[in-house]
């Protein structure tokens, strides 16, 4: 019998409901966007003026520029030294079979299922015994402590999906293990690869409670954000919410991009070869 | 054979990722609960060993805001699921461009920092030149009052902050009901309630579980909420924890009420986990 999505009771009001919720969940972002469009001293909405004022001041500031900085530089790194660490993770996690290894699937779940501003003040006690003075390098150790585990999560979930049957044809086929990693496993696991390291990025550039503890003298966007909600409120404050969201969004806009690029790259190559073949049908025997 | 062993490549391969949980999450722990153990307002880690911390947190009350922790992290669990249901079961159906629109705006704001979502709560929710009051004061003529700084702005920000969390793992169990059994079941004249417990429920319950626990344990450790929307009204564990170590500079005292909040964790996190098999949850 085939699917019934008409006559299904309840689904009407429970679409209605998700977009409402939906709605309901941009309104602070929508709240800083207005927010940040105005030119007095406090909020007074709707304001009397509508204007581009703060952005133009924010951009110009040196503060706006260094802040961004150091949060990307804090979450490229982050991503970088993430993804290194959390594809052999993920092997280990979805593909190899092991004593131990249910022992790890829960052990690795535990940073994540932490409190993280709990995570963050343990980790500045023990910065503080080793008498490690912290500052941005430490803050992207404690950002790896919480996004590892969430790569390897990203990564395991696309290595369930890959037959480990295939990586054993080119084992038969006289392929070193180096080069059944990099021509079999690699390419398929590639998309989790790309996910995870885009997902290290984000939360990361957006995590507030483990940089609140481990930056030390440095200062991130949301760190900076935080503080000057309380204090010192002026409508630059949202403009630059609303220029550090823009930032990541750019980051999963140029990652969907080069996503979209290599695949178009891809069916150009596949099609351009069909074609030779057909016009030499002699070439694709081997 | 050019296969290595597995039984050798898994502990090979993990062994980066549990050398940083090991200096990373381990080590500090155990730091903070051996200096929960040191004198009061020490520094050091080589006092005399003493339970007097754990006494003080009882004696002075701290009882009070890790109740409240605990009642904000229960209440915030059961809205986020309840709310998280129906939106789960709508967006758990496979090939509707509805869903996929949906999942993904549902997702966006993870990544928007919590920050500036908390930030927007507070500029959304002010009195008088608000984004809510003003408009409704502009449009209708009409003055509201403002939740801002009460403690159910707190569980507003809270719901808000950590639906997503509750929502993903409850679409992911959702997705593995199947379907066939459902019509089954209604087919043979079972009502929706029955549907629900006896088919939908047991079959999720995997990706409820884990969307529960992460809310609850999100919640009770989080206190940008309180601090942003909630102001003064109310003080919650993880509050107290940052003031003994910042203001107060009680690091063992700091560290003692750490240990409390990470055992309870503990007691919430353990046996859940171990119910679970995550082969059978994330395999799609």
């Amino acid at each position: 019998m085939s699917a019934r999505p008409e006559t299904e009771p309840g689904l009407r009001p429970r679409q209605l409901f998700t977009a409402l919720v939906v709605v309901l969940l941009y309104l602070p972002i929508v709240s800083v966007v207005l927010a940040s469009l105005a030119n007095t001293r406090y909020l007074i909405f709707p304001h009397r003026v509508w204007t581009l004022d703060a952005y133009a001041e924010a951009i110009g500031q040196y503060t706006t520029a260094h802040l961004h900085a150091t949060s990307f530089k804090i979450a490229l790194v982050v991503a970088l030294i993430s993804v290194a660490l959390a594809i052999p993770g993920a092997l280990a996690f979805a593909r190899y079979r092991w004593r131990g290894r249910r022992l790890y699937q829960r052990a690795i779940l535990l940073p994540v299922f932490f409190p993280q501003p709990v995570l963050g003040l343990a980790l500045l006690v023990a910065l503080s015994a080793a008498g490690i003075v912290p500052d941005w390098r430490t803050a992207v150790f404690a950002h790896l402590v919480w996004v590892v585990p969430i790569v390897t999560l990203v990564i395991s979930i696309r290595l369930y999906g890959f037959d480990p049957a295939q990586e054993e044809a080119a084992y038969d086929l006289g392929a070193t293990r180096l080069q059944a990693f990099r021509e079999v496993t690699l390419p398929a696991i590639a998309p989790g690869i790309v996910s995870g390291a885009l997902f290290a990025f984000l939360l990361s550039w957006s995590n507030l409670p483990l940089s609140m503890y481990t930056t030390g003298a440095d200062t991130t966007l949301p760190e900076w954000l935080y503080s000057r909600m309380a204090t010192n409120y002026s409508p630059q404050v949202p403009a630059i919410a609303v220029l550090s969201v823009a930032a990541s969004a750019l980051a999963v806009v140029a990652v969907l991009f080069l996503r979209a690029l290599r695949r178009a790259v891809g069916r150009r190559r596949t099609t351009s070869s069909e074609a030779s073949t057909l016009a030499h049908p002699a070439r694709a025997t081997p | 054979m050019a296969s290595l062993d597995p039984r050798k490549a898994g502990p090979l391969a993990m062994a980066p990722v549990a050398a940083l949980l090991v200096v990373g999450f381990l080590v500090p722990l155990v730091l903070v609960a051996w200096l929960s153990l040191m004198p009061e307002r020490t520094f050091g880690l080589d006092a005399g060993l003493t339970l007097a911390n754990y006494a003080t947190a009882f004696e002075d009350g701290y009882i009070v805001p890790l109740g409240w922790s605990l009642f904000f992290a229960a209440a915030t669990t059961a809205i986020c699921l309840l709310v998280a249901w129906p939106m789960a079961k709508t967006l758990a159906r496979r090939g509707s461009a509805f869903a996929l629109v949906v999942t993904i705006l549902v997702a966006l704001p993870i990544f928007v920092s919590e920050s500036v979502r908390l930030f927007g709560t507070a500029l959304f929710l002010m009195p008088r030149g608000g984004i809510l009051a003003g408009s409704l004061n502009a449009l209708f003529g009409f003055q509201v009052g403002s939740i801002l700084y009460t403690k159910t702005a707190t569980l507003l920000g809270l719901v808000y902050v950590y639906l997503p969390f509750a929502l993903f793992p409850m679409i992911l169990g959702l997705s593995q009901v199947p379907r066939d059994q459902v019509e089954a079941a209604r087919d043979l004249g079972a009502s929706r309630w029955q549907v629900l417990r006896e088919v939908e429920l047991p079959n999720a319950m995997p990706g409820l579980l884990i969307g529960g626990l992460l809310v609850f344990v999100l919640a009770f450790g989080a206190n940008t909420e309180a601090n942003i929307l909630g102001g003064q009204s109310v003080a919650v564990i993880t509050k107290s924890i940052d003031q003994r170590f910042s203001y107060a500079q009680d690091w063992p005292l700091g560290s003692a009420l750490t240990i409390l909040v990470c055992a309870i964790t503990a007691a919430v996190v353990f046996p859940v986990l171990e119910r679970i098999d995550l082969d059978r949850l994330l395999r799609r």
